[in-house]
């Protein structure tokens, strides 16, 4: 193409296209790659061809009915006298829609006039004159009309001519065409795709691939991910391993006796009446520890330790042997550190769960009736409320949570106790993050602990909301969930 | 939590602190671990606060906890008491059910609207703590010139009597009301008596209270007309009834300590059980203000607070606190601590330990990482959970979590199941025994009705919906320690316009390929699948699950209007 076209002379595609054996659309395709080059520059010329419609080459065979109307009236008789208008129409051999072309038209050029149902012919009119019958004539004879726009305009309103515009490109090389191919252009091959044939015939050494439109929108792929509450649980599991605690796992559905009796929970403490907590249909665990419960037990009635007061509480075992939903993962803190679960725990150690537990609660944006709690202790020999306040530092540190702020609070299973507020990393506003505490001797001493334990608690979701910005919990959390949500959500890690 | 109103005037009247204003109390509150929550539409001060402090329930004792948190108390103090003037004796007839009473009797009150307004709200808000909302105590407070009372022994004492009486074995004008009606009446027509009928609905005698002139005081359900205390009564009878004797004793020192931080005297009254008392006595002096001691070790408290006293320090806090301290010194130096009759939350020494911190001011304390080493890991459970759903997200599943409770309707029905049937999700239901709604009954005992009921609320998202979860699901089995069997499933599902089953099939092959497994998947039949399109999931021998295409019926009962293709089996089947 390059050597088809010349720098002084315009070349159309046309022409190029027949120097070159090529099909147009390839060369103009080829047109605009080499413009895009620079090395050819295109120019555009608009034109525009005139073509005889099927009612347009019927006329020029028949004349235009307004003609045949002015001869056979005047064949009629209508220069000296209005001739009746059927009797010219049956005589003119006009049928149909015809009838109102030749009515209109022929007053229109001034063939003559209609009154009261007479034709009258102007006998000085001359429709073999008529332009507009010479235009289609010519049109027809393959040469271009000599006639004015009006006419064109007025054979194109009666839908006697179509006027087609098109656009003529014209090429010519540029300086850097010409320079290009003295220098010497290497013709290269583009494909679509790259093929197992390509790479195995070396073809591909010679071809380049076709451009793509790289700033377009492509399909949608949503693939699978971790639900973005599971990835905040495994963010809280990687810091709490990482500060050596060690994860815990036990029964969703436990006797009272481990959710709350252990605990210290008085049995008429508001929490366990029946609106707050789940009970089940199965029967009472029947083979409860019998030394641990005789402890617990003794605990809540008399107290722990000479000094100990014990609640003034009724306590009944077919309470603590009912079975529940744990409103708290602290049950199975309990069945460890009372080494009911594994091995009797020697100092130090760190535990943690991140696991579901169960409230009866009102279901809205804020609160479910299923949710994830982190749940977390140490042991240790001589622990205090600043280690406390340490531990849970770093751990909410971690999520960009700083300035911890410690509130005395009161548990019935942990003194001192702190609910934990913390400042919003985004909003700045101070909310509740956690519950702490130390464990009581009450509780520590029934299952056989000898040292110290602080714990604390959160529920997962807060700790989401906060890191993901969800306004509803219900999109987090349940069959409730909207899987656009699921889908769209960032990834948090 | 407890939620107390308070006057802002009149508790810088009660507490001595004239010059300070809204928001300093507001803050001086904080210190003590009582929040702002908001204002009255009487302009009163709202402010919630842990439910320990019971002392604090009206603005007496949030004054008297001020005192000494400025200093201007220290110590315990006990009001002087008068001697009986007045007896209750305890009729063998009262309910076996609320066998307990006390009283005080309260002279010289001058009880102006703020002050009555003040005992009535701490009269409330002891009934609905401690009292376990009247259960465990109600209080009843009488103007005591209205009462009659009958002679009693050689003094000529006063004395009235609580005992039992039929439903319908006498009549008294009860408050808020003129009609003469027995107790079983009051229960069925009068406001304050239907709303806690309950409570003494399986009583076969109702509690009485009785003086010379008759019945005066149902408690713990409403009082008598007769003996309506106005802001015109100067002289009290405060009488409590109950489960527990401490409790009610408890209860009745708080409201005597609010009264005499009024000015008024309390006077002391017998109680005399026919039949055996509390702890085996059957005579008592009410009210009990007998200061309680327990000691504590100085090493205790530093270790805690995790800073070293002196214990002239030590002795300091104690006191802010409103407890008395003595110590000696020795090897051990050990505190012996005296508490005031009004607080009842101190059941151990750690509870002393937690007022040393809160007067010494815990935020004062300077974090410390414990210089403790232990190694961290995961439960192994935990671990198989996660290989699991990381190869499923790997194969395309968008990853769920869905909640383990449920209804019968959606577990079985909805899915073509019938509980107590051999096939997967037809185990028996552990059924949760006062629903809160009727869409959570039940543990789920399988996890794809959890994954349809999703995929009904998601028919408006674009498809394909290739989604799967690892979770918990329960069954009743009586093998079990707890009676419920748990355990863990893999559940996945592909819903598009041409799922097939061996889209599935293709996806679970996969899935066990990666743990190694040998998967095998015999023809079966399942109500929620489609006949000839149906197979066992096999894994090891052992048969775990199904997989298959999702029965039409099943898909038109959940709004789909495509094909799903689905498995789901056991988690522990993949373990090594």
């Amino acid at each position: 193409m390059l050597d088809a076209a010349s720098a002084n002379d315009e070349r159309t595609i046309d022409e190029i296209a027949a120097s070159t054996g090529l099909k147009p659309e390839t060369v103009t395709g080829a047109a605009f790659d080499l413009r895009d080059a620079g090395l050819i520059g295109v120019a555009e010329t608009a034109d525009e061809t005139i073509e005889l419609t099927e009612e347009g080459r019927e006329y020029v065979s028949e004349d235009l009915p307004e003609a045949r109307l002015y001869w056979t009236a005047l064949e009629l008789g209508a220069a000296d006298e209005p001739v009746s208008m059927s009797e010219v129409i049956g005589n003119a051999d006009l049928a149909g829609p015809e009838v109102d072309i030749a009515l209109s038209n022929f007053a229109r050029k001034g063939f003559g006039a209609i009154d009261a149902g007479a034709v009258s012919v102007n006998a000085d009119a001359d429709p073999d004159s008529d332009p507009e019958a010479a235009a289609l004539s010519a049109l027809a004879d393959g040469e271009a009309p000599d006639a004015d726009e009006a006419v064109l305009d007025q054979l194109e309103r009666r839908g006697l001519i179509d006027r087609v515009e098109h656009t003529t490109r014209s090429l010519t090389l540029t300086d850097e065409g010409v320079t290009a191919l003295m220098e010497g252009v290497e013709a290269a091959e583009t494909v679509d795709a790259v093929t197992p044939e390509l790479l195995t015939s070396g073809e591909w050494e010679d071809v380049e691939f076709t451009e793509y439109n790289v700033e377009a929108d492509a399909p949608v792929v949503e693939g699978g991910r971790k639900h973005v509450l599971r990835g905040t649980a495994d963010r809280v599991k990687d810091v709490l391993v990482g500060m050596g605690f060690q994860e815990m796992e036990g029964p969703h559905a436990d006797a009272d006796f481990w959710i709350n009796d252990c605990l210290f929970m008085p049995q008429d403490h508001p929490a366990r009446t029946h609106w707050d907590r789940f009970a089940l249909d199965v029967p009472p665990i029947q083979d409860l520890p019998d030394r641990l419960v005789e402890r617990v037990e003794s605990a809540h009635r008399e107290g722990w330790g000479e000094d100990g007061d014990g609640y003034h509480s009724p306590w009944d075992r077919d309470f603590a042997e009912a079975v529940a939903l744990r409103g708290h993962t602290t049950s199975l803190s309990m069945r460890y550190l009372s080494g009911y679960a594994g091995a009797e725990l020697e100092p130090p150690q760190r535990y943690f769960s991140v696991e579901k537990v169960y409230r009866n609660d009102t279901l809205d944006p804020t609160h479910l009736l299923e949710f994830y709690q982190i749940e977390g202790w140490v042991m240790a020999e001589d622990l205090s409320v600043r280690d406390l306040m340490g531990t849970f530092e770093e751990f909410y540190r971690q999520f960009g949570i700083e300035d911890i702020r410690f509130k005395p609070h009161y548990n019935p299973y942990t003194e001192p106790s702190f609910e934990l507020f913390g400042k919003h990393p985004e909003t700045g506003e101070e909310i509740e993050i956690g519950n702490s505490g130390l464990f009581r001797e009450e509780v520590l001493g029934p299952l056989g602990v000898e040292c110290d334990v602080m714990a604390w608690g959160l529920a997962l979701e807060r700790l989401a909301m906060l890191t993901t910005g969800a306004e509803d919990i219900r999109d987090l959390h349940g069959t409730l969930a909207d899987i656009d949500f699921l889908r769209n959500a960032e990834v948090t890690y | 939590m407890p939620v107390v109103d308070i006057d802002p005037d009149e508790l810088r009247e009660l507490s001595g602190h004239d010059e300070k204003d809204d928001a300093a109390l507001k803050a001086d509150l904080f210190g003590l671990g009582l929040e702002f929550e908001g204002e009255t539409d009487d302009g009163e001060l709202q402010f919630e606060f842990a439910p320990d402090r019971l002392d604090r329930l009206s603005v007496e004792g949030v004054a008297r906890s001020l005192r000494y948190h400025y200093g201007d108390a220290r110590g315990v103090h006990v009001p002087d008491t008068n001697d009986a003037d007045w007896t209750v004796e305890v009729e063998e007839s009262v309910p076996d059910e609320r066998p307990y009473v006390t009283a005080a009797v309260i002279r010289g009150v001058d009880l102006d609207e703020r002050a009555l307004d003040s005992l009535i709200q701490l009269q409330e808000k002891l009934h609905a703590t401690m009292g376990r909302g009247r259960a465990k105590g109600a209080i009843g407070i009488h103007d005591l010139t209205m009462l009659k009372g009958a002679a009693h022994g050689e003094e000529g004492t006063n004395s009235i009597t609580y005992r039992g009486v039929e439903p319908d074995g006498d009549t008294f004008v009860a408050l808020d009301s003129d009609a003469e009606l027995t107790p079983a009446e009051v229960l069925e027509k009068h406001d304050t008596g239907r709303k806690y009928a309950d409570l003494v609905a399986d009583y076969e005698r109702y509690p009485a209270i009785y003086d010379d002139l008759g019945l005066f005081s149902f408690p713990p359900v409403i009082n008598g007309r007769r003996t309506e205390v106005t802001t015109g009564s100067r002289e009290l009878l405060v009488e409590l009834t109950g489960t527990d004797q401490w409790t009610i004793d408890r209860m009745c020192n708080i409201v005597c300590y609010a009264l005499a931080a009024r000015g008024a005297t309390i006077e002391d009254v017998d109680i005399e059980y026919a039949g055996e008392g509390p702890d085996g006595r059957d005579e008592l002096v009410r009210p009990d203000l007998e200061v309680d001691e327990k000691s504590v070790t100085h090493d205790r408290i530093e270790t805690t607070v995790g800073v070293e006293f002196e214990p002239e320090e030590v002795v300091d806090l104690f006191e802010r606190s409103g407890l008395d301290a003595s110590y000696s010194l020795g090897e051990d130096v050990t505190y012996d601590v005296e508490i005031p009759p009004y607080r009842v939350d101190v059941l151990h020494p750690t509870d002393l330990v937690d007022d040393v911190g809160r007067a010494y001011g815990f935020n004062e304390l300077e974090s410390r990482y414990p210089d403790v080493g232990t190694v961290g890991g995961r439960h192994e459970r935990s671990r198989l959970e996660d290989a699991v759903r990381e190869a499923l997200i790997g194969l395309g599943f968008e990853d769920l979590l869905n909640f383990h409770m449920t209804s019968g309707e959606a577990n079985y029905d909805r899915m073509g199941v019938e509980p107590g049937t051999d096939v997967l999700g037809g185990g028996e239901p552990v059924g949760i025994t006062e629903p809160y709604s009727e869409d959570y009954t039940q543990l789920r005992t399988w996890a794809l009705p959890s994954i349809m009921t999703l995929l009904e609320r998601n028919t408006h998202r674009a498809y394909p919906q290739d989604v799967a979860e690892v979770g918990l699901v329960a069954e009743r089995d009586e093998t079990e320690n707890t009676n419920v069997a748990e355990h863990r499933t893999v559940a996945a599902a592909l819903a598009s316009q041409d799922a097939g089953y061996e889209d599935a099939k293709a996806r679970l092959q996969a899935l066990a390929g990666r743990f190694d497994a040998d998967l095998e998947t015999p023809r079966t039949e399942h109500p929620s699948f489609i006949d000839g399109r149906t197979a066992a999931v096999v894994v090891d021998g052992e048969e775990v699950g199904v997989v298959g295409e999702i029965h039409p019926r099943v898909l038109v009962e959940h709004d789909l209007e495509l094909p799903v293709a689905a498995f789901e089996f056991r988690l522990d089947a993949l373990a090594e």
